[in-house]
């Protein structure tokens, strides 16, 4: 097995897809990360009302940590990518066959897949967090408020940042073995993750008004880009499900697109 | 490249038994079944459609079957502890990515049959690629592509190669040194099964053929064995200004005589020393007197008559 993950992340390294991908997310970084800061002042100036944020999501940690995990937003869409593309790239290039000439055991394929994606995962948040904390400690105690990274809220932050890098990049997997044509794949997912989440959370509030519930908004939390929100963000109202609901749909979504991903490989022709 | 190992022969033998696969609306493959032996090179010949790649797909696990089995040294491919080191196949010219360079491409595939990171450089020696180690695979020609397939085949040092329609794309150049390549490793005692419909280049190649046609076995043997099992044998070929004084000389004998488009007279059933006396005794003077093997592009084309539509 691990000559297995050692082969996908030579693959990976060995083309140019991931570098793309990771200019991609320092972009991100350098686009979100001034708004949260405005964001951040706007805040604790007692704003917060201005900007639609109540609650504890306005106070200076959960502010904090929005500011520690700025770009994480299409940070997320980028390992999705590069988790899709691992699958797709051995359909489009036809090394599928080379691949599993070498290992005819297709689970194992698949899983090691799984695994590298995961590592990699764990590398873009390694390396985005680092920026994010730097940028984000400077800026804080410029404004004379600390590092605020005491915080539980703050520290929590970070680390479901970092699975949820790695469940996304899983998810990607999932959803090349579904969808194996290159450009479908990548138009589909990124499309489901950029619109799809604006389109969702506008039919969740005609029905909310519809029923007269705002519980209703609730379940917004089984699409999965909100899901991966609701986790990273702190507290809990009668229209915010607490952030471990957002864990376990995201972890079931990896789940099921993982088993889903393994059974199709295993039936499929390669031809 | 032999490791110096006795194993046994039966080791590398590729045996295939009643394999059939149905698609939505096709048998391409139905009921098939023939050996391939060690030590020779077995062409595996069919008209454009008729299974042959289906047929190596699915002897490499990479197709399941609808019925019957394929297996190596008595082992299903995925039943192999190390596939790479007792197979290595050429499937497809185009299988590597396009931004990857020639070495990485052999990397990868070393690096997840578990095999030593040198070999992809003398894989790579092996097929004279190594200036273009770096280049990326993108800016290959066909015959490097090619190259490259065999490259990764042989990373393994495989005692079986499996070949599918390697010599395509290839220069005269190029598919002399595949020739070369090839029937030296059939001399170094490993199988090798290459489909092709390149029949003139095969019968350059092979020691044994295996034809097949609309997804069944026609005919299997050594080259020489099939092309003479042919109905129609040796032919003599003649031209003459009197070929009907020819013809009537060789009347009542077992001669049988039919003329081509070019007016030049066929003569089956007798040989060319036969056909020359008989002109001597009736005067007949010859312009050409040759014998007439068949090949076995004819022989084929024979064999395979009226199979070949688009199933």
């Amino acid at each position: 097995m691990s000559n297995l993950v050692r082969s996908e992340l030579l693959k990976i390294r060995t083309t140019s897809t991931w570098w793309w991908l990771a200019i991609g997310a320092f972009l991100s970084i350098a686009m979100a990360f001034p708004l949260n800061a405005w964001l951040f002042n706007t805040a604790v100036e007692g704003n917060a009302e201005d900007v639609g944020l109540t609650g504890d999501a306005a106070s200076a940690p959960a502010q904090a940590a929005n500011l520690y995990t700025s770009g994480q937003y299409l940070g997320l869409m980028f390992v999705m990518l590069i988790g899709i593309l691992m699958v797709t790239n051995e359909f489009f290039h036809q090394t599928a066959t080379t691949t599993f000439l070498a290992t005819p055991r297709r689970t194992a394929v698949i899983v090691s897949k799984l695994i590298a994606a995961s590592l990699l995962g764990f590398v873009f948040w390694l390396v985005t967090t680092v920026i994010d904390l730097g940028a984000g400690a400077i800026f804080l105690t410029l404004n004379d408020h600390g590092t605020l990274l005491g915080e539980w809220e703050v520290q929590r932050a970070l680390l479901l940042n970092l699975m949820a890098y790695a469940i996304w990049t899983v998810l990607g997997v999932g959803i090349g073995t579904l969808i194996t044509n290159q450009l479908g794949a990548v138009i589909t997912a990124s499309v489901l993750y950029l619109i799809g989440t604006q389109v969702v959370s506008v039919l969740f509030f005609m029905l909310s008004s519809w029923l007269d519930s705002l519980a209703v908004l609730k379940w917004q939390v089984l699409w999965p880009a909100v899901a991966s929100q609701v986790m990273i963000t702190p507290g809990e109202n009668e229209m915010l499900p607490a952030w471990w609901v957002g864990v376990l749909v995201l972890i079931g979504y990896a789940l099921v697109s993982g088993i889903i991903g393994v059974l199709l490989t295993r039936r499929r022709d390669i031809s | 490249m032999s490791d110096g190992q006795s194993r046994p022969t039966n080791d590398a033998q590729i045996v295939v038994s009643g394999l059939s696969k149905q698609y939505r609306n096709v048998l391409a493959v139905n009921n098939l079944s023939f050996t391939v032996e060690p030590g020779r090179v077995t062409g595996f010949l069919g008209p454009n459609g008729a299974g042959k790649t289906t047929t190596l797909r699915m002897l490499l696990n990479l197709v399941t079957p609808t019925a019957g089995t394929a297996t190596i040294g008595g082992r299903r491919y995925p039943e192999l502890a190390e596939p790479l080191r007792h197979v290595g196949a050429v499937l497809e010219a185009s299988s590597a990515h396009k931004g990857r360079t020639g070495i990485n491409h052999l990397r990868v595939i070393s690096a997840a049959a578990g095999l030593p990171r040198q070999r992809a450089d003398e894989a790579l020696a092996l097929v004279g690629l190594t200036p273009a180690a770096k280049r990326k695979f993108k800016g290959y020609s066909l015959g490097m592509k090619q190259r490259l397939g065999i490259a990764a085949a042989m990373l393994g040092d495989p005692r079986v190669l499996i070949l599918d329609e390697p010599a395509n794309g290839l220069d005269p150049e190029g598919i002399r040194w595949m020739r070369g390549f090839l029937k030296g490793l059939a001399a170094e005692g490993r199988t090798v099964l290459v489909s092709s419909h390149l029949l003139s280049e095969m019968q350059l190649l092979a020691d044994d053929v295996v034809i097949i046609a609309a997804g069944q076995l026609v005919r299997q043997g050594p080259v020489d064995q099939v092309i003479g099992s042919m109905a129609q044998g040796v032919r003599v070929r003649v031209r003459t200004p009197q070929a009907e004084a020819l013809t009537s000389a060789l009347a009542g004998g077992p001669a049988r005589v039919q003329t081509d488009e070019h007016g030049a007279l066929l003569i089956a059933g007798v040989d060319a020393p036969t056909v020359g006396r008989a002109a001597l005794g009736a005067g007949v003077e010859l312009h050409e007197l040759t014998t007439e093997r068949p090949d076995l592009e004819r022989v084929f084309l024979e064999l395979t008559a009226g199979k070949a539509g688009i199933r």
